[in-house]
């Protein structure tokens, strides 16, 4: 499928647009030709082995490519009567999906506008010189970026280092699952040691960026009521339990679920416990009033759902750091497990049928 | 002995972030038990004193731990543990290995009722006793607990290994998990099989308590003989081979 020819108000050239699926279309028509560094011609034309064994493009075709990547911006930027250079890729794609609306499922499908880096996969430079002779001392190893890292991190350690695809990425080489691990393993013992500011900058380079998970947490805001008295609300769920409880700032620690008092709602110790829990874990068991409604689920699932809701609500009262405690004690995170379904030829969730041998 | 609890396949999936210690072990090889959370969530930590902790009491290490978690994503806390002081770990393992079709009301009612048993009976001989033996005599119900499971803990085990088609039964030194697990074990198997038809469970369990606190009875006495066992085929200890 030759990339479609566009013709708005003829100003625009025909190969505005690049659809991905294309891209790979393209690489067929563009001949091999080597990447290489200024010299090109004997040598190279004789012998045309390309540095990889799949489609290879030149670096003037990479060129000319962003070239008219930023012409058709400025283009699209002037159709949509936005400013030329302010015109930021979010931009580009909303002005797309409005100019060629697809009904395609497939969201790679579907028309995109985008950096050519973005698109052409990154490719390594040839790396051998006129007259045969590779630049890198590892080049016969085979795999000479991951060695010779392997080298540096030898020669001077946690959980957010980059994944393997990532790595491979930053690399341009491919590497085997094993050779990663040994990786990570090395990082990891380096991390044991200590390091100084040189070190830390190189083990820098594969760490992602780590985010601080309270910060992400949502304080409810505080609400007056018309006594003056201070509550907040919040919403929990557990299984198919769904619950909303209201905590007020001064009481006497009664707690009301669905308008009956608690030690009625739920005659199990266990359940009352899970209730008193959160406020038990500040200190705060008899200061804090509660009221919630909760439905659906069973026992213990409304009695989970409440807990959830009551903690979240608790938080708008609490200090940072206890709001990070109670975090960390688990009270914060909605409990994702669910009853598991029944597969076809199976009893159950995990039991299969009894095997018999004939 | 590597990796006993996780199921593994050939084959790599896309978890590589926070590889496994076992599945480090074995390259190349997924993990196949999945959970409904991804890899990078921690246990939760309940214990209040930890956290109220003052600053200047830490070590760099804590500290560096402390700042660590704040990053990390936590699992929601299971329903059965609690900040109470009433809560023990060990008895909530033992209600759990005595509970029956998922009925964790009648398990945790069963243990309750033991240990007010417990507590009633040694009271009685308390106030029987005369003031020297007053001294000795042991009240708080989870000591006995705890004291009488750590009497039943056997120290070396027997592990059966194939050799030339037979099997051998190989003493071994046992970890202290499995120690725990099996003095649990046998108290509950004693206390359900070898009683009375019309004898309640709490009481039996209570009963068998006091005995294995005191080191005499029937679980003590299986113990003992798994030791002589041991002891007399020493001769194949050299079959271990880890």
């Amino acid at each position: 499928m030759a990339a479609p020819c566009m013709s708005c108000r003829g100003t625009v050239s025909c190969r505005l647009l690049l659809w991905k699926t294309a891209a790979a279309e393209l690489q067929t028509n563009v001949r091999s030709q080597i990447l290489g560094p200024s010299h090109t011609a004997a040598a190279t034309r004789k012998k045309n082995v390309p540095a990889l064994k799949h489609e290879t493009y030149t670096v003037d075709f990479i060129k000319k490519q962003i070239e008219e990547f930023n012409i058709g911006k400025r283009h699209l930027a002037n159709m949509m009567r936005e400013d030329p250079e302010s015109f930021t890729q979010e931009d580009i794609d909303k002005a797309i999906a409005y100019l060629f609306p697809s009904g395609l499922f497939e969201k790679e499908a579907r028309p995109i506008m985008k950096h050519p880096e973005l698109i052409f996969p990154k490719q390594r430079a040839i790396q051998w010189g006129e007259d045969g002779r590779p630049f890198h001392y590892l080049f016969y190893t085979g795999k000479q970026s991951y060695y010779s890292l392997m080298h540096d991190v030898y020669g001077i350690q946690r959980p957010d280092w980059l994944i393997k695809e990532e790595l491979e990425e930053m690399l341009v080489e491919k590497l085997s699952d094993r050779d990663y691990m040994q990786f990570i393993h090395l990082l990891e013992k380096l991390l044991t040691l200590q390091y100084g500011a040189a070190e830390e900058e190189f083990v820098q380079r594969f760490r992602r960026s780590v985010i601080i998970q309270s910060k992400k947490q949502l304080i409810e805001p505080m609400q007056y009521d018309e006594q003056g008295m201070a509550f907040s609300k919040s919403e929990g769920k557990r299984k198919t339990a769904k619950a909303e409880a209201i905590v007020y700032e001064h009481g006497s620690g009664r707690i009301k679920v669905n308008g009956i008092d608690y030690l009625h709602y739920f005659p199990i110790m266990r359940d009352r416990e899970q209730l008193m829990f959160p406020f038990h874990f500040v200190d705060r068991l008899g200061k804090l009033d509660m009221t919630c409604t909760v439905s659906g689920g069973g026992r213990l699932a409304q009695a989970g759902a409440v807990r959830l809701a009551m903690a979240k609500a608790l938080c708008s009262f609490l200090t940072e750091d206890e709001v990070e405690w109670i975090r960390q004690a688990g009270l914060l995170t909605a409990d994702p497990r669910v009853r598991e379904r029944k597969k076809p030829g199976q009893e159950g969730a995990r039991r299969k049928f009894t095997w018999k041998k004939r | 002995m590597a990796a006993p609890a996780v199921k593994v396949s050939r084959g790599w999936s896309g978890l590589a972030l926070v590889v496994r210690r076992a599945v480090l072990q074995h390259p190349g090889l997924t993990q196949v038990r999945w959970s409904r959370y991804s890899a990078e969530f921690k246990d939760p930590l309940i214990d209040k004193e930890h956290y109220r902790k003052p600053v200047e009491k830490l070590t760099e290490e804590e500290k560096y731990d402390r700042e660590l978690k704040k990053t990390q994503l936590i699992k929601a806390a299971p329903a059965a543990n609690t900040s109470s002081v009433f809560e023990d770990p060990v008895v909530s393992k033992f209600t759990n290995m005595m509970m029956k079709g998922g009925n964790k009301i009648l398990a945790r009612s069963l243990m309750t009722q033991t240990l007010e048993a417990v507590k009633r009976k040694q009271f009685e001989k308390y106030h029987a006793a005369s003031a020297e033996e007053q001294a000795t005599i042991e009240r708080n119900p989870y000591t006995i607990f705890h004291q009488a499971l750590r009497n039943c803990e056997p120290m070396i085990g027997l592990v059966p290994i194939l050799r030339g088609g037979r099997v051998y039964q190989v003493p071994i030194s046992l970890p202290d998990r499995r120690r725990r697990f099996l003095a649990m074990k046998w108290m509950i198997t004693e206390c359900r099989e070898n009683k009375h038809r019309r004898m309640l469970m709490p009481e039996k369990l209570s009963q068998e308590l006091l005995e294995a606190f005191h080191n005499q009875g029937p679980v003590i006495k299986r113990k003992h003989d798994m030791h002589k066992m041991a002891e007399a085929n020493r001769a194949l200890a050299h079959y271990r081979w880890w």
